[in-house]
């Protein structure tokens, strides 16, 4: 999870590296920590420090981490031969371990030798069949060839044994919406709030896909995850405030002709229209008008 | 130097109250010699104690760290991007077609 201040910070050292300020290993920690995907800068500046030698012994044993961050980065990148020549030192250095295998079944993944690196997967699923990692790079592996079907079905095999994994979950969410089955996607995603009740991000998919499906009953649920999402983030989440109003003008929409004992409450949307107003012209000034003419537009067809 | 004025504070704290401990010991031994009844503590070992307290809890609640913050919208909380889901990263991405134009080699 990557809260704002550190979302802050990485943009803050980020913009540091880039101007050539130092701070690269803070940098690649930052990185390693919050698990975002950096493939591009992290080569750069991971192959400058180990490059380098005063500042890669400096590291002591963190240099092999090192290693293994800078092989991912590089095969994100195509650089194959780098991403070869770093899992060879890491071999060279640790014979015997699984994961500098994992490592080279991953470089066989990045060449396209899907067999290859199949076969060495389930070598080492057969000698500890229990290895998350393994069986999550089987699932990327089928997503890679194209074969989502397939992907889907691994992921759901992993998830039967691996309830606990909220990773595993959204993965299987985004490939479900990727296929425009929200009905499984809003399912993942009604166990991944039940598990993490407290991330607002859970909250805005699952509206965002309930809002999707339609219906009257969908988007009432909708609007009501989009309002707990403006209770987690103190209302500074702009698509749950344009999910609110977008919800309130669709159920007008559906509801007309319907006997209207539910009633919804009409302040909400007022409301929802002057907390985005206020934040247009804090931080957007010049495309304030573009908001009223798009509340207004929506206005008009409740 | 060295220590915060919090810890300071502390410190005195407690000075206070072992004061007021010593001096409530010393008030019975006067009482037991004057043969009267011990009915409570002189109001200065009460002040005493009071001001012992106050300082203590103050130390206690500046010395070891400021308060975080519960509230799931402030800054530190609020969670505003979810990690890339690098355990299923693919590299037969579009990034592919365009390699990256990087001179590196690993000299070793």
């Amino acid at each position: 999870m990557v809260s704002k201040t550190e979302e802050a910070q990485l943009n803050r050292l980020e913009n540091q590296v880039d101007n050539g300020g130092g701070g690269a290993w803070e940098y690649l920690c930052l990185v390693r920590k919050l698990k975002v995907r950096r493939s591009e800068k992290v080569l750069k500046y991971g192959m400058s420090i180990l490059n380098d030698l005063s500042k890669r012994s400096s590291l002591g044993s963190e240099e092999w981490t090192l290693y293994e961050q800078v092989a991912v980065a590089a095969m994100d990148c195509q650089c194959l031969d780098v991403a070869k020549d770093l899992s060879k030192l890491l071999r060279k250095e640790f014979p015997e371990s699984k994961r500098i295998g994992r490592l080279e079944a991953m470089l066989l993944e990045a060449k396209g030798s899907w067999e290859e690196a199949e076969k060495a997967y389930s070598s080492f699923l057969e000698d500890s069949p229990l290895d998350q990692v393994i069986h999550k790079r089987r699932v990327a592996m089928a997503k890679a060839q194209g074969n989502i079907s397939g992907a889907i079905e691994w992921l759901n095999k992993y998830l039967e044994i691996f309830m606990a994994d909220n990773d595993a979950w959204r993965e299987l969410a985004e490939i479900y919406v990727s296929l425009q089955m929200y009905k499984q996607a809003a399912f993942c995603y009604e166990e991944l709030i039940l598990s993490q009740p407290t991330v607002p991000l859970y909250h805005l998919a699952y509206a965002d896909i309930l809002y999707t499906i339609g219906g009257l009953e969908n988007i009432q649920t909708a609007k009501k995850y989009y309002a707990s999402v403006i209770n987690l983030t103190g209302g500074k989440n702009i698509r749950a405030l344009f999910g609110i109003s977008l919800c309130t003008s669709a159920i007008g929409l559906l509801a007309k002709g319907r006997n209207k004992e539910d009633k919804e409450n009409p302040e909400l949307q007022s409301l929802v229209a002057t907390a985005l107003e206020k934040d247009y012209k804090q931080r957007a000034p010049d495309k304030l008008s573009l908001l009223t003419t798009a509340l207004r537009s929506l206005k008009v067809s409740s | 130097m060295g220590f915060s004025l919090g810890f300071l504070v502390g410190v005195f704290g407690v000075l206070v109250l072992s004061h007021a401990a010593y001096s409530t010991v010393q008030y019975r031994g006067l009482l037991k010699i004057m043969e009267e009844e011990f009915s409570g503590p002189p109001i200065t070992v009460v002040a005493e104690l009071l001001l012992g307290l106050v300082f203590s809890l103050w130390a206690a609640l500046t010395v070891p760290g400021t308060f975080l913050s519960i509230h799931p919208h402030s800054e530190e909380n609020m969670i505003v991007a979810l990690p890339a889901n690098l355990d299923f990263m693919v590299f037969n991405h579009r990034g592919k077609v365009f390699p990256v134009e990087m001179d590196l080699k690993l000299k070793h």
